[in-house]
């Protein structure tokens, strides 16, 4: 069985196989190129294709079969006879001075634009091949005139239109000035075979009109201006792919990072705040299940853009059914345990205790923060803090603070007793009663009382290992009264129910960084500071 | 090599003559040229003639008509124009001469 091929020779189809096809055409393709340079080149070829069609035809209808095979191909050209006898029975034609068969044997030059050395459509090119010289001087002297009035430009399209593009090598060994053998030809006959594209009627050389010209100069203007557009274009997206690309993988990166670190330098929960909420059971499963319901989108994009810039080969559909399943169990798994999670928040419960404070010697208390809190080394036993540098540790770390929500308040009321006494409560969330309750047991408040002085821990302290469940502290501190409470700036904020502000603009001091209050029957009122207040009637003295 | 360059000379010489002549008899198509040539060994491959017989035509010596085949492409039948006709005689004339000329210059040597 064979492929057949189905051929126009001058008007008649034959059908031909592949081989016989291939031999035909390289036949053609030489007698053509031999009669490439006479004046009758049309004439004659169209003869012997006639003819041949017509042996065609016979051999056909004589051996009564329907294709052409490559013996009768063979048996054709033996007739027709080969090139070779075609130059053999030539030589007279040498002699012949009218004959023009051989054109360019005396190395002169034809004016052809040379696609091969082209910038723009190759006049430059071809011009300097006729002349010998470089292509270069072509090329400035239609920049520069091109700045008179556009007339580089007019010249360079007149004669794109007008100089015919050299097609075949004979074209552009003519153009070249070199000698017109067989010899020559037939080293690179595969490069001129685009010439011929196996249309045997197709002579591009023959008295071409001027219409036929212009629309070559038409369809490779269009070929230039879409291959410029197009290159750019593509090149365009793919700078922008590739941006793209880079942000992916920085992501993935990212995420495989931040997977690295949960799981593997932070063995227990991390105790910044959104992520302090997990159980320390669930920690490893929720970072894994968030790891791959991020990290397997991010993938499959990084996969779609490599498909749609480089053309990579897309993932198989098991792969990505493997892909989507474990997607969707990652998404399952992270639901599943976010929802237990959540579960831990559905009780509250509550404890207090009361801590008695010692009288001070002025009756006065000042309420500070405990910033900056060195531990002892039991405390950080006894809080499984790691000591940092010199055994230290600076709990006051501002950026700490604004993870977790506050978790301390303080409200200052008036003692029952004779002696000042701070009320904790301590409260908490979780799976019930008991585990609410379990929850709060699970902290640690530290306050200190030096005489008059009373420091308060910026926060409540969760014993290591366990997880956030909304724990707080609610400080009441009673003190007797008349006591005088103090209350500095920093702490201002924790404490409820004063306005320190207004308590400084009444003693006109509102630059200072404390106030102070009094505790009295109604509670603590702004004690107004009877040195800097200015009696009327002196007021109306110095008048 | 010169005597190459003869042979062909003469060879081209007396082919256009000859083919001159057999288009002379009737209106000729050029497989029936080519298979009277190869009778005369004068030609041995089609693909020869066919640049002559353009060059001819184009020469004014020929003319030809488009003829219908039943086997193929429509057929090219020459015949002689009036000037070939004239070429033809002249020729003839010559060809008339140059023979007498061989026989008495190479028949002494037999």
């Amino acid at each position: 069985m064979n492929k057949t091929i189905i051929i126009n020779i001058n008007g008649i189809v034959f059908h031909i196989e592949e081989d016989a096809y291939e031999v035909l055409k390289n036949y053609m393709t030489d007698v053509k190129r031999h009669f490439l340079n006479s004046a009758d080149s049309l004439e004659i070829t169209t003869d012997i294709e006639n003819r041949i069609a017509e042996m065609f035809s016979e051999m056909l209808s004589r051996e009564n079969k329907q294709v052409i095979v490559e013996a009768d191909v063979k048996a054709v050209i033996d007739q027709m006879g080969t090139v070779e006898d075609f130059e053999h029975a030539d030589e007279d034609a040498v002699s012949n001075p009218r004959s023009n068969t051989y054109d360019y044997t005396g190395g002169t030059r034809s004016l052809f634009r040379d696609p091969d050395l082209r910038l723009v459509a190759g006049v430059c090119a071809g011009l300097g091949n006729y002349f010998n010289i470089a292509a270069i001087w072509f090329r400035l002297l239609f920049a520069l005139t091109a700045f008179f009035g556009g007339l580089g430009i007019i010249l360079y399209i007149i004669l794109w239109i007008v100089i015919p593009r050299a097609v075949s090598r004979a074209d552009k060994m003519a153009m070249k000035g070199q000698k017109l053998t067989l010899q020559g030809f037939k080293n690179n006959l595969e490069e001129e075979m685009s010439a011929v594209k196996g249309h045997m009627n197709d002579f591009k050389h023959e008295a071409k009109p001027f219409l036929y010209q212009l629309r070559d100069f038409i369809s490779d203007f269009f070929y230039l201006l879409g291959r410029f557009f197009g290159t750019t274009g593509k090149l365009l997206i793919k700078i922008l792919g590739i941006f793209i690309l880079i942000d992916f993988f920085a992501m993935a990166i990212a995420l495989i990072v931040c997977l690295a670190m949960a799981l593997i330098w932070n063995s227990g929960p991390i105790d910044v705040f959104p992520f302090s909420i997990i159980d320390n059971k669930y920690f490893g499963w929720i970072c894994i299940s968030v790891f791959l319901a991020l990290f397997i989108p991010v993938l499959a994009i990084i996969l779609l853009i490599l498909k749609a810039i480089f053309n990579t080969q897309s993932l198989s559909r098991s792969s990505a059914m493997v892909m989507l399943t474990v997607w969707l169990f990652a998404i399952g798994t992270g639901l599943y345990y976010g929802t237990k999670v959540g579960k831990g928040f559905r009780s509250s419960a509550s404890f207090t205790q009361t801590a008695p404070l010692v009288n001070s010697s002025n009756n006065t208390y000042y309420l500070k923060l405990n910033d900056i809190k060195y531990l002892t080394g039991e405390d950080s036993t006894r809080l499984d803090i790691k000591p940092g540098f010199n055994g230290t540790i600076n709990t006051g770390d501002e950026d700490f603070e604004r993870n977790e929500p506050r978790n301390m308040s303080i409200t200052i009321e008036k003692s029952d007793v004779a002696q000042p006494v701070l009320v904790q409560t301590f409260r908490a969330k979780g799976s019930s009663y008991e585990n609410a309750l379990f929850n709060a047991r699970g902290t640690r408040y530290l306050f200190s009382q030096q005489d008059s002085v009373l420091k308060f821990d910026r926060k409540l302290q969760r014993i290591s290992g366990t997880s956030w469940h909304d724990q707080e502290v609610q400080l009441t501190l009673k003190v007797p009264l008349n006591a005088v409470v103090v209350i500095d700036d920093e702490i201002n904020s924790y404490v409820w129910g004063v306005d320190l502000y207004q308590c400084k603009e009444d003693n006109k001091r509102s630059d200072a960084n404390w106030a102070a209050f009094k505790m009295t029957v109604n509670g603590l009122e702004c004690k107004v500071d009877t040195l800097v207040t200015i009696q009327p009637d002196t007021l109306k003295r110095i008048k | 090599m010169i005597a190459e360059n003869t042979q062909t000379q003469m060879r081209k010489g007396i082919l256009e003559y000859c083919i001159l002549s057999i288009i002379a008899r009737d209106e000729t198509y050029a497989s029936d040229i080519i298979a009277e040539l190869k009778k005369a060994q004068l030609l041995v491959v089609e693909g020869t003639l066919y640049p002559l017989l353009t060059r001819l035509k184009n020469n004014g010596l020929l003319t030809y008509n488009w003829v219908e085949s039943t086997s193929g492409p429509p057929r090219k039948y020459y015949a002689l124009s009036d000037d070939g006709r004239r070429v033809l005689e002249q020729l003839d004339t010559t060809w008339n001469e140059l023979v007498f000329a061989v026989q008495t210059a190479v028949g002494k040597n037999n």
